[in-house]
């Protein structure tokens, strides 16, 4: 059998670029100083859901505000997590188990409270008419909901008219669609279509497996997103006031 | 059909594998055989979206497309070609769809094969549209709904019966993403076997009585959904340790269907397949670096170190400078199977699957794993525990771990090493009890994917 070394054939970039810090000595500097902020945070960023509640616990019992401690330890614990993540210092499934941890402290905190916390802003996400793929529509909803937004997903194989419909009643800052297929995503142009039609505009970002920028590029409120990671960077782009041609400029990579 | 576990290797040692031949090679279509002696380009190509409005629209796209590969075959003089036409839904879901176009297809490939003698064969690989909008629904009308397309396009024309079936998603679409691999394993191994078994069984009576060939599956549902996630070497998605832990486990699921009366050529996707060709010798489909117009793979040319069938996945059909799409990854595809052919046909085919192994080799754990050496390996622990799909797919992944962990001129970053740790130290701690394993996991996967149910498996 023959062997070949790798020198001049192939180079690991990952291997030559990694970050000599560690995921946990990096988060090290993130937590918040205040230690019983610090320890739901660091429960988050381990995705230790008992952890979580726990530290939440502890907090109440030493008289912080439950609905408060979402935005002051849940969060901040979760902006740890993705920050990280987007310094490609930690991976995705680490993302998603913290995303869990945080919407189970945040359910806990409700219950404690009585009230519910203000989001960023709310999303309505769905995989187009006819796609049953949605791992990519699950990824997306996590990644939002851990930025601190109001995700809506009507799910997978939705309807155009369900789209529609839940635009009208749930008045999102976006709308995103994912699809897998060519023959699927066709639909997100009728979505688009009757959205001009009924004289709504807003966002609406399209990704996902043969979705290209081409195609998203023909209907007017089209933004494509290549990566999962691009939907809370684009959330938090529209709060800044980006509009859909500023989205497409700073998206619109290819 | 009964269900027949390998339990032995169909090879007696890795090196005796290569392109081009297969311990069973498989008769079909126009005067085909695949894994002869030779090697095939099978050509896979999607419909343009707007195609899909009506039947008529529809088979007009496909005989284009057919017309437009079997002219390319024959101006650059290839001497054989398979042609796969993976369904839209609507020629599922709509079975007279799926046997208008076969037919329409057929016609042509058999005009072709008359006036030039060209060698070839249709593969239909309908969808698996065994699901409701919220749930896998495996069993029942929706089944029943496969099984006639599967007799329809049989009955007009294709030759090999392929599905890429979707057993085991929605635990493993809940698993993949919270670095669960005994979750994987659950899954991939029993989940999918499971699913492989009731389906490939009834798959290749149809096959049987129509006469054409129950070809095999793919684990794209699982396998290439981690594959895909993991990305390219900068994405930070998922470690690509794990990434090929899952296509280990998808080695004896895809397995399966050939233990329920499936004959090959696997399916192209399945980059399993060099495992199962190992364990089964039947003849196999691979992609690699002709598939860029579909997907990016970190080892385009290693896979191809053993192929019978040289694939492309997937290609919008459309106009290029070269041509139409099909006719310019038609044609790739077969320059590479004129090289390999001359190398079988020179007596080089080790020193070019050498070479193509070689190159791949060190690029990622997923191709070292991959690499023929390796995955005889693997297929090795497979059949030790041929008869229990839990036990065999744990020793698959804990095979793996054991090559990564002991692996010689492999860099692995820090991320892909800490992964492969947990994942080592979570295999070794499973039960040996396939009972004990699968009623834990019953239990808490009931509990954690509201969208698992049961019953889709029998349970």
């Amino acid at each position: 059998m023959l062997i070949v070394d790798k020198e001049g054939i192939l180079i690991r970039y990952n291997v030559k670029m990694e970050k000599s810090m560690t995921p946990e000595e990096a988060a090290a500097e993130l937590y918040p100083k205040d230690e019983l902020y610090r320890a739901i945070a660091e429960a988050i960023f381990e995705g230790e859901e008992d952890d979580v509640i726990e530290g939440l616990e502890a907090a109440i019992a030493a008289g912080k505000e439950p609905i408060a401690l979402i935005d002051d330890a849940l969060m901040v614990g979760m902006k740890v997590v993705t920050d990280l993540y987007d310094q490609g210092i930690i991976f995705l499934p680490n993302v998603m188990m913290s995303a869990d941890a945080m919407l189970e402290g945040i359910e806990f905190c409700k219950a404690e409270s009585g009230a519910s916390p203000e989001t960023k802003g709310k999303i309505v996400v769905h995989v187009a008419e006819g796609d049953v793929h949605d791992i990519g529509k699950s990824i997306v909803a996590a990644l939002l909901r851990a930025a601190g937004y109001e995700v809506v997903d009507l799910g997978r194989d939705c309807p155009v008219d369900e789209v529609i419909e839940a635009v009208k009643k749930e008045k999102p800052m976006m709308l995103t669609g994912t699809a897998l297929m060519t023959t699927t995503m066709y639909a997100f142009k009728e979505v688009n279509d009757r959205l001009v039609e009924g004289g709504l505009s807003l966002p609406f970002a399209c990704g996902g497996g043969a979705v290209n920028q081409d195609f998203v590029s023909t209907y007017s409120l089209g933004v494509y997103g290549e990566e999962a990671a691009d939907a809370p960077k684009m959330a938090d782009a529209i709060l800044k006031g980006a509009t859909i041609a500023d989205l497409r400029a700073k998206f619109h990579n290819h | 059909m009964a269900i027949n576990r390998f339990t032995t290797m169909a090879y007696s040692e890795a090196d005796e594998m290569v392109f081009g031949r297969a311990k069973k090679p498989v008769k079909a279509g126009l005067d085909l055989e695949i894994g002869a002696g030779y090697t095939t380009a099978e050509v896979n190509y999607a419909p343009r979206p707007e195609a899909g409005e009506t039947k008529e629209k529809l088979v007009n796209e496909y005989q284009r497309i057919t017309k437009d590969i079997m002219a390319r075959m024959v101006q650059v003089g290839f001497p054989s070609v398979v042609l796969e036409t993976e369904h839209v839904q609507q020629m599922t879901n709509h079975p007279e769809w799926g046997a208008a176009v076969a037919h329409a297809q057929k016609t042509i490939m058999e005009e072709y094969h008359e006036e030039y003698g060209i060698k070839c064969a249709l593969r239909h690989t309908p969808g698996d549209v065994r699901e409701t909008k919220e749930f896998l629904a495996l069993r029942g009308d929706k089944m029943a709904v496969v099984m006639e397309s599967f007799e329809q396009v049989a009955e007009s024309g294709a030759d090999l019966l392929s599905i890429e079936s979707m057993g085991g998603k929605e635990v493993f679409d809940y698993a993949v993403l919270r670095n669960d691999v005994p979750g994987m394993l659950y899954a991939i191994g029993c989940l999918g076997t499971m699913d492989m078994d009731y389906l490939w069984q009834e798959i290749a009576k149809v096959a049987q009585q129509k006469g054409v060939t129950a070809a095999g599956d793919t684990d794209c549902a699982q396998a290439n959904t981690a594959m895909f996630i993991a990305g390219g070497l900068l994405d930070k998605n998922l470690a690509h340790t794990l990434a090929i832990i899952a296509r280990t486990l998808a080695a004896p699921r895809s397995l399966a269907a050939y233990e329920a009366g499936a004959i090959g050529p696997g399916k192209d996707c399945g980059y399993e397949n060099i495992i199962v060709k190992a364990i089964s010798g039947m003849p196999m489909s691979f992609e690699g670096k002709t598939s860029t117009c579909a997907h990016s793979d970190v080892m385009g040319n290693l896979i191809m170190q053993c192929c019978d069938l040289w694939s492309n996945e997937s290609v919008e059909y459309h106009g290029e400078f070269g041509g139409t799409t099909v006719q310019c990854w038609s044609e790739s595809l077969n320059y590479d199977c004129a090289l390999m052919n001359t190398a079988l046909k020179s007596g080089n085919e080790k020193i070019l699957r050498d070479l193509l192994m070689a190159s791949d080799r060190f690029r990622d754990p997923q191709s070292y794993i991959l690499a023929y050496d390796n995955a005889y390996k693997v297929g090795q622990a497979i059949v030790k525990d041929g008869n229990d799909i839990y036990l065999r797919a744990k020793n698959a992944a804990t095979e793996c771990c054991n090559i990564l962990n002991t692996s010689t001129g492999l860099e692995m970053t820090k991320f892909e090493l800490g992964a492969l740790a947990k994942a080592t130290a979570e295999l070794e701690a499973l039960t040996a009890e396939s009972e004990t394993f699968m009623s834990d996991c019953m239990a808490k996967y009931k509990a954690e994917v509201p969208v698992f149910k049961p019953e889709n498996y029998a349970l």
